[in-house]
């Protein structure tokens, strides 16, 4: 059944399986993902195309340097009937939100994006509003146009589980497109329904991590600490996120179990960003899992 | 690291816990010493893994010093903690930190007894090697004992609590407290301050006495510098480095300085030391007397010469005695260089053994009665062991001097003076015996008891081991053709080896390395030996994959085999058989003939 979502969405992302998987994966680990790319690369058509074949709400905005917080979360409006506020909620409250350019925003508006993101409730004048379930953010930076920005600092970068970079696509793929072959993301059917993608979070979080596995897990984290090791130490959220992202690979790939190489393959989109302290393109990973024995 | 070099301290500990018992008369003890001082002195510094396997070469290197010089079995135990303790250092260093503690000191373990059957080999059939380290003679006794006696020269005596002897009897019981006198030495010459020994027996020549053929009693004595041993004066030994000289004393040609175990036989026949004839020399020898160094004991003694056959002359001596108000001390302060023996008997009147032996011996002497002062020890305790039997311990502090007699057709007669006046000293049973002995209870001088006991049988078995035991086992083994030993060995070791090498394997299989990791080890050598290497941190899917891209024929085996292995160390684990089977399988798909047949079509 993940599979399929894979398949799916693949129908309008051509030729991007692998970020698609990921992308897919990061939902199932209950995640949040940040994608780093150029305009136009795909990124709102693999948001799109993800909500929709979930059945989830999908709501986008684009990050300016004058967007409020309140313009995330929603305001009490009065009713002059009453004499009272009523709370109207902002973008935040949808299942999948598109943050566009995130790092165009001021650092307020960012820290309340990620603390709704990180507490999934939010609090306006006092009260505490739940946001939906399943709730994921999609945050897309542009990585190269540095100006008039507020890269997102080291600490909120952790609050992503992955990021994904989506890449130009190959000959083919751009050729299928050009050629028409790939279908609109609003002309995607709903697949599942957010019952079915609570279910698929479900298994994915009791998918069969044996120790052998941890201790991988734990060897890769542990050498990024060590005195020598070029990046910044992973944290130990940042494990966690390894191997939940690693279990939600392993779904995908149609196992109940974990081994190495599905760690191997959400390695660098967890730790990358963690590592380099979000610098664009960078790949400390590799020395990472070079450093590990992988043959367990 | 740390761990490598806190095990190496733990194992210089050890081997310094062994360091008191050392006899610094043998030059190997010196290099012994040497070896641990330095080698603690390198483990300061030492910090290369080069130096720190050294440090564990050294360590083991010092542990066999020791064991040579230290066989009992105190310092035995402790030899094997050291080895082991090196062992595991070794071990660290060479397989890294993966390793529990646990599992560390069973793989010594396991190394320990894979050696064992050689360190048996070796035991029963290596030649034993003659005396190697000669001792200077004769020095400063450390012992109760020294081979003079001089009274009024030491001032007050402390009683040492060592370990002196231990006696096990075959018969079960020991003899009864008043007749444990211990022979050592025999003092027979007198220059009327002190008493020594005569100049040793010539080298014995032609042929000794037969030996005892069976053991009666088992001895146990703690190193010393004397070359004599103690025992009872009656037997023979079964050993035939010890010899009986004709005074009485057991002789022992072997260099003293160590602990010696040793049996003796026969000892229900009174020896001929004690009834062959005196010769007239040894008459003249044994009364030699010199005249005026102490005049008054001079007078008493020839007064009680005229007209009384030496019995009578012995018992007026008795009655003197205990007519006089002597007092068993062990301060009795000194005498008079001039006359000591005249201050004693006359004045002071205060001694302990060596004054009444030696002031007695020399009146004998003036009453013209052959007579030679004993020194040796006198009781010792009876330590019940577990598991029946017991042993007689004799302490440093029971070290005594008495007199022997020449009496016509008697032949040496025992006379202990001392006893005439302090009873209790000779006989614990009475009351007033010494405070020592009462307050010998308690759970830890029972376990140390017992302990000792232990150390005596293995000394009994192991020590007792010795060239004519090999000897005997030799000729039962190879008859008369001795030149053949070398072969024997030869096989024997060999055999150890056949044995030792499986013994280890299978100890590598067990130690921490399940099976299912070693049927991957298994498949990645083989297909090392196709030129493949797995690249740093590759996982098993993705190198089997790349070995498949080059060797198509192969991509079958190498998938199933990944599969198989992954699921078996990933998924849920099947039973015991499931377990087994898919084993047997993960051995197949890739076999061992791999390389042999690279074109031919794997279906798996």
């Amino acid at each position: 059944m993940p599979q399929r979502v894979v398949e799916h969405i693949g129908r309008v992302l051509l030729g991007k399986d692998r970020e698609i998987r990921l992308a897919v994966a990061c939902l199932l680990a209950r995640g949040h993902l940040l994608i780093e790319d150029l305009p136009g690369m795909g990124k709102t058509t693999l948001a799109e195309a993800l909500a929709r074949s979930f059945g989830l709400g999908f709501k986008r905005v684009h990050f300016t340097s004058d967007l409020l917080p309140a313009d995330l979360t929603g305001i009490g409006v009065l009713q002059p009937a009453s004499g009272s506020f009523r709370f109207q909620p902002g973008p935040l409250f949808s299942q999948v939100l598109l943050a566009d350019e995130i790092n165009r925003a001021s650092p307020r508006t960012q820290s309340a994006l990620l603390e709704a993101m990180a507490s999934g409730r939010v609090s306006v004048d006092g009260v505490s509003h739940e946001l939906p379930r399943p709730f994921c953010v999609i945050a897309t930076q542009n990585g190269q146009d540095q100006s008039g920005t507020a890269p997102l600092p080291e600490s909120q970068l952790d609050r992503f589980l992955m990021r994904i970079s989506l890449g130009f696509p190959a000959r083919a793929a751009e050729l299928a497109l050009l050629a028409g072959q790939g279908l609109g993301s609003e002309a995607l059917e709903p697949l599942l329904n957010p019952a079915d993608l609570e279910e698929l979070q479900r298994r994915s979080a009791a998918q069969r991590a044996e120790p052998a596995l941890i201790a991988y897990v734990l060897d890769l984290v542990q050498l990024s600490r060590q005195a020598g090791f070029n990046g910044a130490p992973l944290s130990p959220r940042a494990a966690q996120a390894l191997l939940a992202a690693a279990r939600a690979w392993s779904l995908l790939e149609g196992r109940e179990y974990v081994i190495p190489a599905d760690v191997q393959a959400v390695l660098a989109a967890v730790c990358d960003h963690r590592l380099d302290g979000g610098e664009p393109g960078s790949s400390s990973s590799r020395q990472l899992q070079a450093g590990v024995d992988g043959l367990r | 690291m740390r761990r490598v070099r806190r095990l190496h301290w733990l194992g210089l500990g050890l081997l310094g816990l062994q360091l008191p018992g050392l006899d610094t008369a043998l030059p190997l003890s010196w290099g012994a010493i040497a070896l641990v001082v330095l080698g603690a002195l390198k483990l300061r510094e030492a910090r290369r893994a080069a130096e720190l396997r050294r440090m564990s070469l050294l360590l083991l290197v010092a542990t066999g010093v020791m064991a040579a010089l230290l066989p009992g079995l105190g310092p035995s135990l402790l030899q094997v903690l050291t080895t082991l303790v090196a062992l595991a250092a070794l071990l660290a260093q060479e397989l890294g930190d993966g390793l529990l503690p646990r599992q560390l000191l069973g793989r010594s373990f396991r190394l320990l007894a894979a050696a064992l059957p050689l360190v048996l080999v070796l035991f029963l059939l290596l030649p034993r090697l003659g005396p190697v380290f000669s001792v200077p003679l004769n020095q400063a006794a450390r012992t109760g004992l020294s081979d003079r006696i001089e009274p009024g020269s030491i001032a007050s005596l402390v009683a040492i609590d060592a370990p002196a002897v231990r006696i096990g009897f075959e018969a079960g019981q020991p003899p009864a407290e008043p007749e444990r006198y211990w022979r050592v030495l025999v003092l027979n010459r007198f220059d009327g301050r002190r008493w020594e020994r005569d100049a040793p027996d010539p080298p014995f020549r032609g042929t000794r006495p037969p030996l005892a053929a069976s053991r009666d009693e088992l001895w146990l004595a703690e190193p010393s510098r004397l070359p004599l041993l103690p025992w009872s004066g009656r037997g023979q030994p079964l050993q035939s480095e010890l010899s009986v000289g004709s005074a009485g004393e057991l002789i022992n040609d072997r260099p003293p300085g160590e602990r010696r175990g040793y049996a003796l036989g026969a000892t229900d026949r009174t020896s001929d030391w004690q009834t062959a004839p005196l010769s007239a020399g040894a008459v003249a020898a044994a009364t030699a007397f010199p005249t005026g160094a102490n005049p008054r004991l001079e007078g008493l003694g020839a007064g009680w010469a005229s007209g009384q056959s030496p019995e009578r002359r012995l018992e007026t001596a008795r009655q003197w005695f205990l007519s006089q108000a002597f007092r068993y001390t062990l301060q009795p302060g000194s005498l008079s260089s001039q006359a000591p023996l005249d201050a004693f008997l006359f004045d002071t009147q205060e001694g302990f053994c060596e004054h009444y032996a030696a002031a007695f011996t020399a009146l004998m002497r003036a009453a013209g009665v052959p007579a030679r002062v004993v020194a040796g020890y006198q009781g010792g305790r009876w330590v019940p062991q577990l598991g029946g039997g017991g042993y007689l311990d004799v302490r440093q502090s029971d070290a005594h001097a008495w007199s022997e007699v020449w009496l016509a057709g008697v032949g040496w007669q025992r006379v202990d003076p001392t006893g005439w006046v302090a009873p209790a000293r000779i006989n614990p049973g009475l009351p007033g015996s010494t405070e020592r002995r009462a307050a010998e209870t308690g759970p830890l001088v029972w376990l140390q008891q017992q302990w000792r006991g232990l150390d005596l049988r293995w000394t009994g078995w192991v020590l007792g081991f010795n060239r004519q035991a090999q000897a005997a086992l030799l000729e039962r083994l190879l008859g008369a053709r001795r030149d053949w030993l070398g072969l024997l060995l030869l096989a024997a070791v060999a055999f150890c080896l056949a044995v030792t090498l499986p013994l280890l394997r299978w100890g590598q299989n067990r130690g921490g390395v399940d099976p299912l990791r070693r049927e991957l080890e298994r498949g990645l050598v083989r297909l090392r030996r196709l030129g493949f290497e797995p690249t740093a941190g590759e996982d098993l899917g993705g190198f089997c994959a790349r070995v498949a891209a080059d060797r198509p024929e192969l991509r079958t085996p190498l998938r199933r085999f990944a599969n198989l292995y992954l699921a078996q160390r990933f998924g849920p684990p099947g039973s015991a058989a499931e377990q087994r089977a898919a084993r047997r399988l993960l051995g197949r798909l890739l076999p061992r003939g791999l390389a042999a047949r690279p074109d031919q079509p794997e279906t798996g």
